[in-house]
């Protein structure tokens, strides 16, 4: 039924009018120019001699009835090809039962489409209309008025999961029964879905039973792709796959990481007229471990996307240190160098929030790690020593770090029994050199690894000599004592090396070997996946959906009705259980709509043999209202111009009216200016003062922060400078030119202490400048914050403007306790013996971090552990000016006190506080030389 | 279809433009009419470039005395020098002076499309020019009725200046009654379209103690051909006059005919005093007239 129905056939009797239009038209002439014409005054009385009337132009008639033509029409509402296909005659209901599983949203667009001009089409029929999706959940459906169907279209998106048509076929039933002769249009993708279903014969009898037409809408071939992967061993293998041979032959596969890079890409085709292609991914190990995203480029459908989920993965890594886990200083943890070596092929976990070895390892062993590495963990309880043994047994990888705790205590998780104590080589006490590693042997897990030559072992703990020693020994030194050594357990193993994990006995874990040789450890270790032999497995756990696709492939947020999984949930994706991540992010699982192995079947419709059948191609009906509406507007639109043109108001307009002014454009080139002009750029700083020059990483500096107020900032460069003269000719420090620094921009690893004058009257330091001055404080630098009020602050009184400044300043900061320099601070004696630091002021009060509260019985010992120098110093003496230096060594301010030497004693004070953030709390030893050396005296 | 604009009472002025155009224009007069008039021994009057002795006011030369001449004119310290003695002769100079008027009146602040500048600015620059070239020449060139002649290097400016200064010339579509002297001459820059008696009326009062004139009139090409079509209504600059002619094309051939008579009173008028008549398109070159003027100028002088 093609062909031009027009929805108001009587507004065409508004074209009867036209010719009436064309008389009102002709004699409604456009407006008269208007032309200043200065000779008037000498013919004012030159009239017209034939008033005759002005015709409308003929070309404006005609334009001008062709948009009153064209309103009518558009009025009148034409339709080309108005009805779609309409399925049965009669005002009966008409069923539209739509496809939207996962197979359905590569061509969702076009099928939409469809459905809606067959909604329409009822519509203008005066049809009732009820709307099925196939992948919906069966629920009653009945027919309601055609505005409410489309309504109800609308909501229809393509799901995630393949639609299982069956479970429609009550609903089905139930409709076509309630509605006796109801027609049936089916716009189907044409995919069976990955198990073949008997949807079609049911159908069929259903159609039968109740005198309906069915009508099937498809296209010719189903377009859609699916996906899905298979990991065996270490090969991870992607199958693209299609229901029938459909034109689409070739495609990309995309892999991406979880932050949606594309980590790799790899072309598929399909052998000529196979309906699966086999993608073997070939990817380094570390790249594939990140995949978290499989796709068929350019396919947006959730069929076509396979998440990859920690399953068989990267083995989960629980690290254990047996000491007290101080972890202020991250550079200084013992498990610095394990974590950062493991992080590239593992994920790394360390107990949260536990106390003590026993509870970290329970913690761990419940979060299913696969490695359980101890650094000097020495002896463990009962319980925490039988876990342990079991998860080694069951297949568990157990690696330990010797350390002064394994070697003081005696315990039975080592792969060889230990002789207490160590031996050490090329210390103070002992003739030897540090040992370096022997060539590994051949059937070492290690071999192949070269040593680098470098490698010194420093200390170590022994093994007694045992006859199965030589077995166990993965690597030993050059004199042949192991240094690796391994027992397998069960089905586990254990593993230990016989130095520590840091630093302290060895620079193995400096080397690139060290990674390696972890590497090639953890690769030993089994999957994290339960026991499967024997015995009541445990309920898995359960696992709410984290991250769900929609029906395009995209991840958002799981919709409401979906439920949590199993944590051995692998079956396909349903209605219920969307594709998704599901659980943790580090130990979630991936549903998807696909299992690994399955494979699309072509719709067979050979049983649906009454139903009438057409493709989604060819029933586009078209509305031409908008068009004539549009074309009518533009006419007018036109006409508009025309009079306007006509009545002499375009002559000049627009840039003819700019072009006569050139003041004009001038002003708009100098609007524009600044937009167009480049940034100026900064003139080159010298280059003493440039941070984070080479110079800074060879040679220790004094720092202070760029505050951007011209005059503190150039108190601090001359403070400094004087204290750096002052410093290199009483000291063997000898710094080089300070540096001036932006904390947001610039590396402070180079600098040990930075001065930080406070300027009030500036904008607070940025986010990224707190978080880097933090960083720097826990990594062990000291900043000094001077807020120079000495003179003006009280205590007691309302805090200066500094004050308030650093106080605001501070608030976000990890600041320790603080507290003032107290008398035996090792600050008072870390180069000159001074009681206060005073600056340009003596009054302010110098604050350090609170020592430790010194115990009873033991000596006062102004240290604590890790470096022990306090991260922050403040004072309000103004240090700084107190310092400073002109060019010939003058002092360029004066101090404020009666001390005559304030001064002298303010360098006193800056030498002692250098000294004291570069030794730490070597002084603080040494202050006791003396009562040690009277001790020996006696 | 032909766009016409009108000038504000601003741009009436003079401006640097103006004043650069119009030096521009007298720099390239050609020098060769001047000259050919300064060696010409038959100027009796009025042009400069005598080259003989005469009443004047600077030194021209020293020649030896003759017998019989007073005694008075013997220059003294000159005859001192030698035994013979000897009169200082002067140049001879002759006042001619040479009046400009241009018309500044709202009319002449118009142009159309087919003009290349209004009428304004071309009047400004032929007026201004010619005043250069005369004064570069010898002449004296003062403002009718403003300033007194004067033969200043910089009389571009001064003139400009001066017409700036007239506020109530903006106003005045005929020239002002002034006297020049009896061998002065007038040039008259306008668009003249005031009534013919009233031009025949100031021109006499100008004329009227035998001082020679010319008359140039600057219109638009739109004023002269009337090209438009279609229904227009036509505004006056000055009155604020507005006609509804209706069909343009049918009225043109009204006022074409109308302007044609109106240039022939114009002409008359000129003739009628001994003056010349010279009408200047806008879409022309000022050159063509400046050239034409000091043809006629250097030829009533001779």
């Amino acid at each position: 039924m093609l062909g031009l129905t027009f929805a108001a056939p009587l507004a065409l009797a508004a074209l009867v009018g036209l010719p009436a239009l064309w008389f009102l038209l002709r004699v409604t002439p456009p407006r008269p120019r208007r032309i200043a014409f200065p000779p008037l005054k000498l013919v004012a009385d030159l009239m017209a001699r034939r008033q005759t009337p002005a015709r409308t132009p003929p070309w404006l008639l005609i334009l001008r009835l062709a948009a009153a033509a064209a309103l009518i029409l558009a009025v009148s509402g034409p339709v080309w090809n108005p009805q779609g296909i309409g399925a049965g005659g009669g005002r009966s209901a008409l069923l539209v039962l739509l496809d939207n599983g996962a197979s359905a949203a590569h061509d969702w667009r076009a099928r939409l489409a469809v459905a809606q001009d067959t909604i329409e089409g009822a519509a203008r029929d005066g049809r009732p209309v009820a709307v099925l999706g196939s992948a919906e959940a069966a629920a009653a459906i009945e027919a309601r008025t055609p505005a409410a169907a489309l309504e109800r279209l609308r909501a229809l998106a393509p799901r995630p999961h393949f639609a299982d048509r069956a479970t429609l076929l009550p609903v089905l039933g139930a409709f076509l029964e309630k509605n006796p002769g109801a027609g049936l249009v089916w716009i189907s993708d044409g995919v069976a879905g990955p198990e073949a279903d008997a949807f079609t014969g049911a159908l069929a009898k259903l159609a039968e039973a109740g005198g309906t037409v069915v009508t099937l809408l498809r296209a010719d071939a189903p377009p859609a792709l699916a996906l899905t992967a298979a990991e065996s061993g270490s090969k991870l293998t992607a199958k693209v796959l299609r229901a029938a041979p459909n034109g689409r032959e070739a495609g990309t596969v995309r892999a991406l990481d979880p932050r949606g890079l594309p980590l790799a890409e790899h072309d598929f085709a399909f052998p000529n007229g196979a309906l699966a292609a086999e993608v073997p991914l070939e990817i380094p190990v570390e790249l594939r471990n990140n995949i978290s995203r499989l796709e068929v480029s350019g396919e947006r459908s959730a069929g076509a996307v396979v998440l990859m989920d920690e399953r068989g993965k990267r083995r989960r890594v629980g690290l254990v240190f047996g000491g007290t886990s101080d972890q202020a200083q991250p550079l200084l943890a013992p498990t610095y160098y394990l974590s950062r070596a493991l992080q590239p092929f593992a994920d790394v976990q360390e107990a949260r929030g536990a106390k003590g070895t026993a509870e970290s390892i329970n913690q761990l062993l419940d979060n299913q790690v696969s490695v359980l590495v101890l650094a000097d963990v020495g002896a463990m309880d009962e319980r925490t020593t039988a876990r342990v043994e079991k998860f080694v047994s069951e297949g568990g990888l157990l690696l330990r770090f010797a350390g002064p705790r394994l070697a003081a205590g005696n315990d039975p998780l080592v792969p060889v029994r230990l002789r207490r104590g160590g031996r050490n080589l090329g210390g103070t006490l002992s003739w030897d050199n540090p040992k370096t590693l022997a060539p590994f042997a051949p059937e070492s897990p290690f071999a192949g690894l070269s040593a680098p030559a470098d490698i010194g072992v420093r200390r170590q703990i022994l093994a007694e000599p045992d006859g199965d020693l030589p077995a166990r020994t993965w690597a030993s030194l050059q004199d042949g004592t192991p240094i690796v050594t391994a027992e397998t357990r069960g089905q586990g193993r254990v593993v230990l090396f016989h130095v520590t994990a840091d630093t302290t006995w060895s620079n193995l874990p400096l080397s690139g070997l060290f990674i390696d040789m972890l590497r090639r450890v953890v690769a030993l270790a089994g999957s994290a996946a339960p026991p499967t032999d024997g015995g009541p497995r445990p309920p898995a756990a359960i696992l709410a959906p984290r991250l769900a696709l929609d029906g395009f492939g995209a991840l958002g947020s799981p919709p409401a009705s979906a439920k949590a999984v199993a944590a051995d949930y692998g079956d396909r994706a349903t209605p219920e259980h969307p594709p998704g991540f599901y659980g943790p992010a580090d130990g979630g699982i991936a549903v998807n709509a696909l299992r690994p192995g399955d494979a699309l079947a072509p719709l067979d419709l050979s049983k649906l043999t009454g139903a009438r059948t057409g493709t989604l191609a060819g029933a586009e009906t078209l509305d031409l209202r908008p068009a004539l509406f549009t074309f009518a507007l533009m006419l007018l639109a036109l006409d508009t111009l025309a009079g306007l043109w006509l009545g002499g108001f375009l002559a000049r307009g627009g840039l003819g009216r700019l072009r006569g002014r050139p003041a004009a454009l001038v002003a708009v080139g100098l609007l524009l200016a600044p937009l167009l002009a480049p940034v100026p750029a900064r003139a080159e700083e010298p280059a003493a003062n440039r941070p984070n020059g080479i110079e800074s990483a060879l040679l220790t500096r004094l720092a202070y922060v760029i505050t951007g107020d011209a005059a503190v900032d150039e108190a601090s460069r001359a403070g400094l400078t004087g204290l750096t003269q002052m410093l290199a000719s009483r000291t063997a420090l000898e710094p080089g030119e300070p540096a001036g620094i932006d904390p947001a921009k610039d590396e402070l690893a180079f600098y040990p202490l930075i001065y930080w004058p406070i300027a009030a009257n500036r904008p607070q330091p940025g986010e990224q400048a707190i978080r880097r001055i933090d960083a720097f404080m826990r990594n062990g630098g000291t900043v000094l914050f001077d807020t120079r009020d000495g003179l003006t602050s009280r205590p007691g009184a309302a805090p200066t403007p500094e004050g308030a400044y650093l106080r605001k300043m501070l608030a976000t900061l990890e600041v320790p306790e603080l507290e003032p320099v107290p008398a035996d601070h090792v600050l008072t004696k870390a180069f000159y013996l001074v009681d206060t630091f005073p600056g340009r002021y003596a009054s302010g009060q110098t604050w350090v971090e609170a020592l430790p509260p010194a115990g009873e019985g033991t000596e006062r010992r102004p240290a604590r552990a890790g470096d022990g120098v306090s991260p922050i110093i403040i004072t309000g003496n103004d240090l700084a000016a107190a310092w400073a230096v002109g060019r010939r060594g003058e002092p360029l301010y004066p101090v404020v006190g009666g001390d005559q030497r304030q001064r002298e004693m303010a360098f006193r004070g800056g030498v002692n506080i250098v000294m004291y953030t570069l030794t730490g709390n070597y002084k603080a030893d040494q202050v006791h030389v003396p009562a040690l050396l009277e001790r020996l005296g006696q | 279809m032909v766009a016409t604009r009108a000038l504000s009472a601003e741009a009436r002025n003079p401006g640097r433009r103006e004043s650069e155009s119009a030096a521009a224009l007298a720099s390239r007069m050609p020098r060769l009419i001047l000259e050919a008039r300064r060696v010409s021994s038959l100027l009796a009057h009025g042009l400069h470039g005598r080259r003989r002795a005469g009443p004047g006011e600077s030194f021209w030369q020293f020649r030896p005395f003759v017998t019989g001449e007073a005694a008075a004119r013997i220059d003294w310290r000159r005859s001192a020098r030698d035994d013979r003695l000897y009169v200082r002769e002067r140049e001879w100079e002759a006042a001619h002076n040479i009046w400009l008027w241009i018309d500044r009146s709202a009319s002449m602040g118009f142009a159309s499309d087919l003009a290349t500048v209004p009428k304004i600015e071309r009047a400004l620059v032929l007026g201004l020019a010619l005043a250069d070239a005369f004064v570069e020449g010898g002449e004296r060139v003062g403002l009718l009725g403003l300033t007194r002649a004067t033969a200043a290097r910089n009389i571009v400016e001064r003139l400009a200046q001066a017409l700036v200064a007239d506020e109530a010339g903006l106003n005045q579509d005929l020239p002002p009654r002034a006297e020049p002297g009896r061998f002065d001459e007038a040039i008259l820059v306008s668009d003249f379209l005031t009534p013919p008696e009233r031009v025949a009326a100031a021109v006499r009062e100008i004329a009227g103690r035998g001082s020679r004139g010319h008359l140039v009139v600057v219109v638009d090409p739109v004023e002269e051909t009337f090209p438009f079509a279609g229904q227009a209504v036509l505004h006056d600059l000055e009155s604020g006059l507005a006609l509804d002619i209706g069909e343009a094309a049918t009225w043109g051939a009204a006022y074409r005919e109308r302007i044609a008579a109106h240039r022939a009173a114009l002409s008359e008028i000129a003739r009628g005093q001994g003056w010349t008549f010279t009408l200047h398109r806008t879409d022309r070159p000022a050159s063509e007239a400046a050239l034409r003027l000091m043809t006629l100028v250097a030829a009533s002088g001779a």
